[in-house]
């Protein structure tokens, strides 16, 4: 502190702390000493008074940020109940699916198989050349034909009226969805603020970054082909790239 | 002519199935992913498998690995159908010996188009 510039010791004050030190004033001559360093100690804590300041801010606005609290402790884990609920029902809707599809199947079989019964006898029928005995074999295939068509069309009525009512998934699934992309929103913005409490830039960072991908490279499903040029777009690409590899 | 149909999803498992028996295929066999898949393949005589690649435990890029070199199994002709539409994968895939490669989402004639292919080439 002695080589400090900034320190300055008047005639008066040199004078005074002469006359404390004879007058045996000891405690006195210290005092005037501290006070005379004291400029420099006060702007140094003021100094640091003002980090300390801006340091308990920033802690303070970041715990007032309650919401990201709640984010993470509450919401996201409801989004992740409610994405699992999402896989649940596409997955019910697609058994359904094809539960009622299954079902239609042999439906279908068992009414063409009983046309391809009738229909040689009826070529000749046409043709007139049916004998009377054929005749009434005929009409008797047919009318167990018609008597199936007849019940095996209203299970396909009510099969397929299931299949449509399955397809209430998209609905449902689509709501939540949307609440989870209103979350990932709201994280995004929280964790933006959070970077800038910090002085951190986010638009420095801001350079095209891929997804990070697992083992082997995999990605799942690419839903923007058309903004990269690292994936293919269809079927007709993959088979493009795999003759351009002598497949 | 025995199949093995490899994928975590037992819809996608479903509705390969019912495509694959729509085209003739009836003795069907079902695995979760490539490390149930190798032991089902290695104890049975099959003659054909189509796997995913993206699953939990052995993805099916490594069945398909393990399936080459494995000297019983490395003639088993392996179909990929697969979300996964990387060119760098799709590239692994043929360098790993895949027979044919498909996107998902596909359609009943890519099937189709790709298992006549596949059966024609093995003659």
């Amino acid at each position: 502190m002695s080589n400090t510039p900034s320190v300055h010791v008047s005639l008066e004050q040199a004078k005074l702390i002469v006359e404390y030190l004879e007058a045996g004033q000891q405690d006195k001559a210290d005092e005037l000493v501290a006070e005379i360093q004291n400029p420099i100690n006060s702007s140094l804590f003021e100094e640091i008074g003002k980090l300390t300041r801006q340091l308990h801010d920033s802690l303070m606005n970041f715990q007032l940020d309650s919401r990201l609290n709640d984010l993470a402790s509450a919401d996201i884990p409801d989004a992740k109940e409610r994405l699992n609920y999402v896989i649940k029902q596409t997955e019910d809707a697609a058994n359904k699916t094809m539960d009622a599809v299954e079902a239609i199947f042999p439906v279908v079989d068992t009414i063409q198989q009983q046309v391809k019964k009738v229909a040689p006898l009826w070529h000749k029928l046409m043709h007139n050349e049916l004998t009377t005995d054929e005749f009434k074999s005929l009409c008797v295939d047919i009318d167990s034909l018609l008597k199936t068509t007849g019940t095996e069309t209203d299970i396909m009525r009510s099969l397929m009226t299931d299949v449509l009512m399955a397809q209430d998934f998209q609905d449902l699934t689509g709501q939540v969805i949307r609440k989870v992309i209103d979350l990932v929103h709201e994280v995004e913005e929280s964790l933006i603020n959070m970077l800038t409490v910090f002085g951190i830039s986010t638009e420095a960072a801001q350079e095209k970054v891929l997804p990070k991908v697992g083992d082997n490279l995999v990605e799942g499903p690419i839903v923007n082909t058309k903004d990269r040029d690292d994936v293919v777009a269809d079927q007709v690409d993959v088979d493009d790239l795999l003759s351009s590899l002598g497949f | 002519m025995k199949v093995l149909v490899v994928d975590d999803f037992s819809t996608m498992r479903r509705i390969v199935k019912n495509l694959l028996r729509d085209l003739g295929f009836t003795n069907i066999s079902e695995a979760d992913d490539g490390s149930t898949a190798l032991p089902m393949l290695q104890g049975g005589d099959f003659d054909f498998v189509v796997t995913d690649w993206n699953m939990p435990g052995m993805q099916g890029i490594d069945l398909l690995k393990a399936i080459r070199a494995d000297a019983n199994l490395a003639h088993l002709p392996v179909l990929l159908i697969t979300a996964e539409a990387k060119k760098e994968q799709i590239v692994m895939a043929a360098q790993a010996g895949v027979n044919g490669y498909i996107v998902k989402p596909f359609t009943a004639a890519t099937l189709k188009t790709k298992l006549d292919k596949i059966f024609e080439r093995l003659g």
